[in-house]
């Protein structure tokens, strides 16, 4: 995946996140597509490029909100980390397995998130904090990955591993 | 460890620290900012702004078609919402008119209770011919309505009861031509008989005024009392129009009445007057 490419695409899917996502927000919790976007690349690509996605994708992110930036770079870097990790041991061409696999990486990630918000001296409740948030939000992200795995899984056949 | 290993750690580390410093940087809350927490949001202010710039206008032509979708359905709901509140001020507005009719009533009737015992009544139909002047209204003989009894409005004179039911009657409004009500001039004290023209027609007319006696536009007409079957001192309208009558001893003149006898909604119906010292006269009684 070609960096310019892969920084339009998270372009697109930030701005998507900023709008549309809202409306399909459920008791205020909406899919998080650029985690989403992250683990998917990271699981095909990777550790590295799943770190590297994941650090360019959270920093985006942060540079869109303007405060605390790095912790999304952080916590998707993380992400994407594991993303890419699991890529490497498991079988990379199952819908399902990919669907796992972004569930139990967008919580590890939401985890880290949380973390690091302790680090901000920024207390939420753990409970509220995974069960309100973390587990939610990586239900709903994982729900999404069977829609776009396949194609991101094309894309990358087409390009080769090039990032 | 091998050299490549050791560097990729060394330059992760640094990463991360440099990133928690700038986490550090850019929490919102704080007021004062480190050197390098300035310097740092100072670098990257062009970049943050043009991105809000861009994701402002890219989330408004996002945002617009996303917010068409249902836009008829919300359209429509407004639409009848507006003619729902519409309804509702106008039912508001006959209750405020209502209101302020009934506040007049009730304040007429306070200050009339020493002279006539007044009982309230609604018009409930107008006489749908074309020649007769009569309302119904929703008082009748189990009210204790009677004949000939007087109906009126804080105005003015509106006419007596004709014909009663159980629960409605019919008052002859002062406009029927089979209206005749004994009056005099308010200031000069002329006599004269108030008759109507028509019962369509708001105009009454006050014949066999003497032609000697000083009568102007203007001038109020009131009830005289004298053998008729009116309490003394009703008004009854205002003289618009004076001319001689052919038989050349009388003049005739023009009356407006004072109750506004198209748009009667409330009225009173006389049930008892306090009888005159020198002319006593009750309504219907």
């Amino acid at each position: 995946m070609q960096l310019p490419f892969y920084l339009l695409l998270l372009g697109v899917v930030m701005i998507f996140q900023t709008t549309i996502l809202d409306t399909v927000a459920i008791a205020g919790i909406k899919p998080d597509l650029v985690l989403l976007l992250v683990v998917l690349s990271g699981f095909l690509l990777g550790t590295r490029e799943g770190a590297f996605l994941g650090f360019v994708g959270g920093i985006v992110e942060d540079l869109f909100s303007g405060s605390y930036i790095g912790i999304n770079a952080l916590s998707k870097m993380a992400a994407g980390y594991l993303a890419g990790a699991a890529g490497e041991r498991l079988y990379r061409e199952n819908i399902p397995i990919a669907t796992g696999v972004t569930f139990f990486t967008s919580l590890a990630g939401l985890i880290v998130n949380y973390l690091l918000l302790l680090y901000l001296n920024i207390h939420v409740s753990p409970l509220y904090a995974f069960f309100r948030v973390a587990l939610p939000t990586a239900a709903y992200t994982a729900v999404l990955a069977p829609f776009i795995f396949k194609r991101i899984f094309h894309y990358i056949q087409l390009r080769g591993r090039d990032l | 460890m091998r050299w490549v290993t050791a560097k990729r750690l060394l330059f992760l580390v640094v990463l991360i620290a440099v990133t928690l410093a700038a986490m550090r940087a850019t929490v919102p809350e704080r007021t004062r900012l480190t050197p390098l927490g300035s310097k740092f949001r100072d670098v990257i202010e062009p970049v943050q702004t043009g991105l809000t710039w861009v994701g402002r206008q890219v989330h408004y032509l996002i945002s617009f078609p996303v917010s068409m979708v249902g836009a008829t359905a919300r359209s429509q709901a407004l639409e009848q919402e507006i003619e729902r509140l519409e309804s509702e001020i106008i039912q508001l507005n006959e209750y405020k008119m209502e209101n302020q009719r009934l506040t007049g009533l009730l304040n007429y009737e306070q200050v009339m209770a020493q002279k006539f015992n007044l009982l309230t009544a609604s018009v409930i139909s107008r006489d749908s011919g074309k020649w007769f002047g009569t309302v119904t209204l929703n008082r009748g003989l189990k009210d204790g309505v009677k004949e000939n009894m007087t109906v009126l409005t804080p105005e003015g004179l509106v006419g007596r009861v004709v014909s009663i039911s159980a629960s409605t009657c019919e008052v002859l409004l002062i406009t029927d031509p089979n209206s005749g009500v004994s009056s005099l001039v308010q200031d000069t004290r002329t006599p004269g008989i108030v008759e109507g023209v028509d019962g369509r027609t708001v105009i009454a007319r006050m014949i066999h005024i003497p032609n000697n006696d000083p009568v102007e536009v203007g001038q109020a007409v009131v009830t005289s009392g004298l053998g008729s079957i009116f309490p003394k001192g009703i008004p009854v309208g205002e003289i618009a129009g004076i001319r001689n009558e052919p038989s050349g001893l009388f003049l005739s003149a023009e009356i407006r009445p004072f109750a506004n006898l198209n748009n009667l909604e409330e009225v009173f119906i006389v049930t008892f007057s306090q009888p005159e010292t020198n002319s006593p006269r009750v309504g219907g009684q």
